[in-house]
C-alpha cells in the first residue's frame, strides 16, 4: 500500500512536469497555431544558463529566475525572427521549423557544455517519511510549485481582461481581429508564457535525472501524449492529461514492466484516441468546404 | 499534348533513374570509384528511397511523418533476422515490405480519423515506441549490441552477403528502380486522388475519392518503400544497430525532404544524397552536422519554401519563358454543336419525399418533397437561411452532423443508404459556389482524378470534355493561372466527367461577369439536351430565367412556391420572402437636418482573387443618420461594410473621412466568443480598445444597460447560452464598448424571429438618436425602408438605386434595382 502511495505521488510529481510542458505547448498552439517542438530544447538551453548562475553561488531560486528569463527571450527571438515570417495558417511549415530550431539548439548546447550529464541542485533537499514510505521532499515541492503555477495561469486566463482576450483570440482569430484585439501582442504574451512554464518545468525536472542536452526530450514526448489525451486545444486537458500520463507511466514501470513504460503509455493513449479522436477535453473541428 | 507522344516522354523520364543507377554500377565495377566511395553512393541510394517515401507522402498525401525511422528499422531488423534464420532473400524483402507497409497503412488509417496535425504526433509516438521495443526486445534485435546481417541465398541462385560489394550494387540498382517507379506514379490517378483528398477532403468525396482510404493507401505504400530501404541499409552496412533509428533521423529525413522539395521526385533524390553526404559536408565546412542540417532546414523554409529542386525548376521555366514567350492562350468559347442526344441510361429521376434535416434544435429542412425528371433544369431559390445549401448537401451526402428524416431516391437507389463517395458512381455530380478546383493539380488532372485508372482512352475523353467547356489546350496549366470563369467551367467539367446523370450546382452564376454567365448558361443547355437532370441553387435570379424549366422557392426550410420562373416571381409569398413584410410602424428616428458627411467612398472597387465583389462604389455616409445598404446575398454588402468600417482596404478607390472616426463592426452571424461569458465578451472589446480599470467597468455597466433584463442580471452566462436575439444585442453592445461614432451592423435580423427583429432594430435606431452614425447591411428591402433615413440598393457589387424612404417613388425603383436591371424585362407585378 505504501509502495503504491509512493508510486502515485512520484507519478504525480513527474506528471506535474509533463502538465506544465503540455500547458506551455497548448498556450502557444492556441495563440499562434504553432506546435512548438523546440520548446524542450530552448528550455534546456535556459537551464544550462541557470546552472552557470547557480554555480556562481547565487542560489537555485536565482537560477530559476534566470532560466525563465533566458527561455522567454530565446523563445520570443525565435518566434519573431523565424516563425512570424512564415505567415499564418502554415501548421506543418511551422512544426518543421521548430524541429529545425530544436536540432540547432540541442547541437549548440552539446557543443558549448558537452554531453556529460551534470548535477543540478533541487529547490529543496531531503526526504520526508510518511508511514514506512520515504519521499523526496523535492517531489512534494515539484507538485506544490507546479500547482501554484497552474493556478496562476488559470487565474490569468479566467479572471483578467488579458486572459479573456487571449481566450477570445484562441476561439476565433478572425473575430478577434474584427473587434481589434492586437493579435501580435497576444501571440508574444502566449509565447513568453509558454516558454516560462517550460523553463519552470525543466528546473523542477532536471535535479532528478541530471542535466544533459537531450534530457528534456522524454518529458516533451510524454507532454505530447498528455495533450493528445487532453485534446490539443484544451488547457486543463493538457494538465490532466500530463498528470495522468505521469501516474500511468510510474504504475506501468512498477507493476507491468520497467522496460516498456513508454510503449505501455503510448499504446494506451493511441487506443483512447481511436475511441475519442478529439481527446478527452478537446473540441471536434469539422473540415469546411 | 498527343497521348502517344506523352506516354513516350513519360517512359523516357522513368528510365532515367535506372539508367543512372546502371552507369554508377558500371563505374564501380570498372574501378572508377574506390570501395569506400561506392559504399557512400549505396548509402545515398538507400537514403534516397527513405527521403522519397517521406517527401512524397508529405507532398502528395499531406501526411508529415517523423515516424519513418521506425519503418526503416523494421526493414533493417527483418533482414538481420532473416539472414540469421536461413531465410531466402526474396521472401525476406517481401516480409520486410509487408510488415513496414502494414504498420504504415495502420498509421494512415488511424491518422485519418484525427486532424492532420495529430498524424505527425502519432508518428512521433510510433517512433518512440519502436525505439523502446528495439532496445528491449533483445532476442530479435540484439538490444544495444545490434544485429549482424549475414548471407542470404537468393531463390534464383547465388547469395547476397551483408556488407559485401554485391550488396552495394543491389542497393544502387534497387534505388534506381524505385525512383523510376516514383516517376511513373506521378502520372497515375493514385497520386492525383491523394492530392485531391489532401487539398479538399469534402470536395474529393463529391468526386468519389474517400480521404481515409487514400491516407491509409498512401502511408502503406510509403511504409513498404521505407521497409525496402531498411533492407538495403542492413545489406550494405552488414550490421544493424539501434542508434541509427533515433528520432533525430526522423527529423533529419523530414529536413532532407523539405530541403529537396516535398512532392518532387527529383527533390527526394536531392534530399537523400544530401542526407548521406551531410557528415562529409559538415566536416569540410568545419561545423557540427546537426547544426548544418538544422540551419539549412530553417533557411530553406524561410527562403525557398518549396524546396531546392522545385525552386530551380521554377527559375528555369521563367528563364525559358523569357527567351521563348508562350502564346497567350485565351479560353475560346465552346463550339455550338450539341452533345449526343439522350442515351438509354440517362433516364434517372430524382425523387425526394418529405425530407427533413435538423441540426440540434434547428430544423434546417422540413417536409421537403421534390421530383426532378430526366433532362429537366430545376432552380431552387430563396433568401439566405432558407435551407438551399442544406438540401444540396443532403443530396450529395456532404452534411456534417444533422439528423435526416424522409427519403431521397435516385436511379432506384435510396440515397441516404449510399455513402457520399459512391453517389458519384450513381451519376450524381456536384459543382461548388467557389469552384473549389484542386489547385495543386493541373487542369487535366482535375478531371483525370475522378477515375481510378488513367488510360489513353480516359485522357482522350478528358481532352474532349475540356474542349466542350472551352478549355482546350489548357490541360497542362494550373487552375490558379486561369480567371474565375474558366475555373467554374472546370468545376462543371469535373462534375460532368463520366457523364453525370444528375448535376447539382451551387450558385453557378455567382462571381461571374455577363460574358461568362452566357457561356455557362449555354453549357447548362447542352447538359440538359444530353438528358441530364440539373438542380441549381442561386440568388442571382435573372440568370435562372434563361436556363430553368421550373423554379422552386424555399423559405424557412420548406418550399413556398413552384412553377415557371415568371409564375414564381409573380407569387406574392415568394416576393415577400425576399423583400420582407411591410410593417406599418415606422422605426427610424426623426431626420436631422443638415447632417455633415462623416465618411465617403469614391470609386471603390474590391476583388477577391479574380472575383469582383464591388465595382465603382460612390457613397456618402452622413452623421447621426441610419443608412441601410440593401441587396440579395452575394450583392457585396459585407465587403462594403468592412470597407466602411475600415478593416478592409479596397483594391481600388478612396475611403475618406473629414476627421478621424472611431468605428465598430458587428459582423454577420453575431460572431460572439461563444465559450466566453457575456462579461468577458465585453471585456475583450475593452481590451482591444485599450480601455482599462474603472473606465472599463463603467463602460461595461453602460453597455449592460443596453442588454435585455435576463442578460443584464446574468453577465456570467456563456454567450453560447443566449438566445439569437440576445446574442445579437450583445454583439451590438460589444461594438459599443469602444464608444464608436460609426457602427456598421451586418444583417442583424438574420435567423431571428420577427418580434425580436423589431426589438433589435428599435434599439439600433435608438443609437442614431444618441448621435451615433449607423450603417445597416440588410437583405430585406421593406425592413430597410422602415428603419433607415437613406437606402442604398446594391446589386452584384454595383449601386442600383439610392434614395430616401420618404420619396414615394423610391420603393418601386429600389425593388427593380434589387432584382437587377434585366428583371424589368419580366414585368412581374403592376
Amino acid at each position: 500500500m505504501d509502495h503504491l502511495f509512493l508510486v502515485v505521488v512520484s507519478g504525480i510529481a513527474s506528471g506535474a512536469v509533463y502538465g506544465l510542458l503540455g500547458l506551455g505547448l497548448v498556450i502557444i498552439y492556441r495563440a499562434t497555431d504553432v506546435v512548438n517542438f523546440a520548446l524542450a530544447s530552448m528550455a534546456t538551453l535556459a537551464v544550462y544558463v541557470a546552472l552557470t548562475v547557480v554555480n556562481r553561488g547565487l542560489g537555485v531560486w536565482a537560477g530559476l529566475l534566470a532560466a525563465v528569463l533566458v527561455a522567454v527571450v530565446v523563445g520570443l527571438i525565435v518566434r519573431e525572427v523565424l516563425l512570424r515570417p512564415l505567415g499564418t495558417g502554415r501548421l506543418f511549415a511551422a512544426l518543421v521549423m521548430t524541429m529545425g530550431v530544436s536540432l540547432v539548439v540541442e547541437a549548440t548546447v552539446a557543443d558549448v557544455w558537452g554531453t556529460e550529464p551534470r548535477a543540478f541542485p533541487p529547490l529543496v533537499e531531503g526526504r520526508v517519511t510518511i508511514g514506512s514510505a520515504a519521499l523526496a521532499t523535492q517531489d512534494l515541492v515539484v507538485i506544490g510549485v507546479s500547482a501554484v503555477a497552474m493556478l496562476a495561469v488559470g487565474w490569468l486566463f479566467t479572471r483578467t481582461t488579458l486572459g479573456s482576450a487571449m481566450r477570445a483570440a484562441a476561439e476565433s482569430a478572425t473575430t478577434a481581429q474584427i473587434i481589434g484585439v492586437p493579435a501580435q501582442k497576444v501571440a508574444r504574451i502566449a509565447w513568453a508564457l509558454g516558454l516560462g512554464l517550460a523553463a519552470l518545468a525543466s528546473v523542477l525536472y532536471v535535479p532528478k535525472v541530471g542535466l544533459a542536452p537531450m534530457v528534456l526530450s522524454a518529458p516533451l514526448f510524454r507532454a505530447f501524449a498528455g495533450i493528445f489525451l487532453g485534446g490539443l486545444t484544451s488547457m486543463h486537458g493538457a494538465v490532466i492529461g500530463g498528470v495522468t500520463i505521469g501516474v500511468l507511466e510510474n504504475l506501468a514501470a512498477s507493476y507491468v514492466s520497467a522496460n516498456f513504460r513508454d510503449t505501455f503509455v503510448f499504446v494506451l493513449t493511441v487506443l483512447i484516441l481511436l475511441l475519442r479522436p478529439q481527446g478527452l477535453f478537446g473540441t471536434r473541428s469539422f473540415e469546411r468546404v | 499534348m498527343n497521348a502517344v507522344l506523352w506516354s513516350w516522354r513519360l517512359a523516357v523520364r522513368a528510365l532515367l533513374a535506372p539508367l543512372a543507377a546502371v552507369l554508377l554500377v558500371v563505374a564501380i565495377e570498372g574501378g572508377a570509384l574506390p570501395a569506400y566511395q561506392a559504399y557512400s553512393v549505396a548509402l545515398a541510394a538507400t537514403y534516397t528511397v527513405l527521403v522519397l517515401s517521406v517527401g512524397l507522402l508529405a507532398g502528395w498525401a499531406g501526411i508529415w511523418s517523423v515516424g519513418h525511422p521506425a519503418l526503416f528499422a523494421i526493414g533493417a531488423y527483418t533482414v538481420a533476422f532473416g539472414s540469421s534464420h536461413g531465410w531466402a532473400l526474396e521472401p525476406t524483402v517481401l516480409v520486410a515490405m509487408v510488415l513496414a507497409g502494414g504498420c504504415g497503412a495502420f498509421l494512415g488509417f488511424a491518422g485519418a480519423r484525427f486532424s492532420v496535425l495529430y498524424i505527425a504526433l502519432l508518428t512521433l509516438a510510433f517512433s518512440l515506441v519502436a525505439l523502446e521495443v528495439i532496445n528491449r526486445w533483445v532476442d530479435v534485435t540484439g538490444g544495444d549490441q545490434g544485429a549482424a546481417v549475414g548471407e542470404l541465398p537468393s531463390l534464383f541462385g547465388g547469395t547476397l552477403a551483408g556488407g559485401g560489394a554485391d550488396a552495394v550494387v543491389a542497393a544502387i540498382l534497387t534505388a534506381g528502380v524505385v525512383v523510376g517507379i516514383a516517376v511513373l506514379a506521378r502520372s497515375t490517378s493514385l497520386r492525383m486522388r491523394m492530392v485531391a483528398a489532401k487539398s479538399h477532403p469534402v470536395v474529393a468525396r463529391s468526386v468519389g475519392v474517400a480521404p481515409e482510404a487514400q491516407s491509409a493507401l498512401a502511408f502503406g505504400v510509403s511504409g513498404a518503400a521505407t521497409g525496402l530501404a531498411g533492407v538495403l541499409l542492413g545489406l550494405i552496412t552488414g550490421f544493424v544497430s539501434p542508434e541509427t533509428f533515433s528520432l533525430t533521423l526522423g527529423i533529419n529525413s523530414v529536413a532532407a525532404a523539405v530541403l529537396g522539395g516535398v512532392g518532387a521526385v527529383a527533390g527526394g533524390v536531392f534530399g537523400g544524397v544530401f542526407l548521406a553526404f551531410a557528415p562529409t559536408l559538415a566536416g569540410l565546412l568545419g561545423i557540427d552536422q546537426l547544426i548544418l542540417q538544422g540551419a539549412l532546414l530553417i533557411l530553406t523554409l524561410l527562403l525557398l519554401p518549396t524546396g531546392v529542386v522545385p525552386s530551380l525548376g521554377a527559375l528555369l521555366r521563367t528563364l525559358v519563358r523569357r527567351i521563348r514567350p508562350p502564346s497567350e492562350a485565351v479560353p475560346e468559347p465552346p463550339p455550338a454543336t450539341a452533345d449526343p442526344p439522350a442515351v438509354g441510361s440517362h433516364t434517372a429521376e430524382l425523387e425526394v419525399r418529405d425530407l427533413g434535416v435538423a441540426f440540434g434544435g434547428l430544423q434546417a429542412l422540413d417536409g421537403v418533397s421534390l421530383t426532378v425528371r430526366p433532362g429537366e433544369v430545376v432552380a431552387i431559390i430563396g433568401p439566405n437561411g432558407a435551407g438551399k445549401t442544406t438540401l444540396v448537401n443532403a443530396l450529395c451526402g456532404l452534411l456534417s452532423g444533422g439528423r435526416t428524416t424522409g427519403s431521397a431516391t435516385f436511379a432506384g437507389a435510396d440515397l441516404f443508404r449510399v455513402r457520399a463517395t459512391r453517389r458519384r458512381r450513381l451519376g450524381i455530380g456536384r459543382t461548388f459556389q467557389h469552384a473549389e478546383v484542386f489547385g495543386e493539380l493541373t487542369v487535366a488532372e482535375n478531371l483525370l482524378c475522378t477515375s481510378r485508372w488513367v488510360t489513353a482512352d480516359r485522357r482522350r475523353a478528358v481532352e474532349a470534355l475540356l474542349a466542350q467547356v472551352g478549355l482546350a489546350g489548357l490541360g497542362d496549366r494550373h487552375p490558379d493561372q486561369l480567371p474565375f470563369g474558366p475555373q467554374k467551367r472546370l468545376d462543371l467539367a469535373r462534375a460532368r466527367a463520366e457523364n453525370a446523370r444528375l448535376l447539382i450546382m451551387d450558385e453557378p452564376f455567382g462571381g461571374l461577369d455577363s460574358a461568362e454567365r452566357g457561356l455557362l448558361a449555354a453549357q447548362i443547355g447542352r447538359v440538359r439536351a444530353a438528358g441530364t437532370s440539373v438542380v441549381i441553387i442561386d440568388h442571382v435570379l435573372e440568370d435562372l430565367f434563361a436556363v430553368a424549366d421550373r423554379v422552386v422557392a424555399f423559405d424557412f426550410g420548406r418550399p413556398i412556391g413552384e412553377g415557371t420562373p415568371d409564375q414564381v416571381m409573380a407569387d406574392e409569398q415568394v416576393r415577400r420572402s425576399y423583400l420582407g413584410v411591410t410593417t406599418a410602424e415606422r422605426l427610424r428616428p426623426l431626420v436631422r437636418a443638415g447632417a455633415e458627411p462623416v465618411l465617403s467612398l469614391t470609386g471603390v472597387t474590391h476583388r477577391y482573387g479574380g472575383v469582383t465583389a464591388l465595382d465603382g462604389i460612390d457613397l456618402v455616409v452622413r452623421g447621426g443618420a441610419v443608412l441601410a445598404v440593401v441587396g440579395a446575398n452575394g450583392a457585396g454588402k459585407s465587403t462594403l461594410g468592412q470597407i466602411l468600417h475600415g478593416s478592409l482596404t479596397p483594391t481600388a478607390g478612396e475611403r475618406t473621412v473629414p476627421e478621424p472616426v472611431r468605428s465598430s463592426l458587428v459582423p454577420e452571424g453575431r460572431a460572439l466568443f461563444r465559450s466566453l461569458s457575456v462579461r468577458e465578451n465585453l471585456e475583450v472589446a475593452g481590451y482591444a480598445a485599450g480601455v482599462k480599470g474603472r473606465e472599463l467597468r463603467s463602460r461595461i455597466d453602460d453597455a449592460a444597460e443596453w442588454l435585455p433584463e435576463r442578460v443584464r442580471t446574468r453577465l456570467g452566462l456563456p454567450a453560447a447560452a443566449l438566445s439569437g436575439g440576445e446574442q445579437q444585442l450583445l454583439a451590438v453592445a460589444r461594438a459599443l464598448i469602444a464608444d464608436p461614432r460609426l457602427v456598421v451592423v451586418d444583417e442583424p435580423a438574420l435567423g431571428l424571429a420577427p418580434a425580436l427583429v423589431d426589438e433589435v432594430y428599435g434599439r439600433i435606431a435608438g443609437l442614431a438618436e444618441d448621435g451615433v452614425t449607423v450603417v445597416v447591411l440588410e437583405q430585406l428591402l421593406t425592413r430597410a425602408l422602415t428603419v433607415a433615413h437613406e437606402v442604398v440598393v446594391l446589386h452584384e457589387g454595383v449601386i442600383g438605386a439610392t434614395g430616401s424612404p420618404e420619396d414615394p417613388s423610391f420603393a418601386v425603383r429600389a425593388e427593380r434595382a434589387y432584382f437587377g436591371a434585366s428583371s424589368t424585362e419580366h414585368p412581374v407585378r403592376p
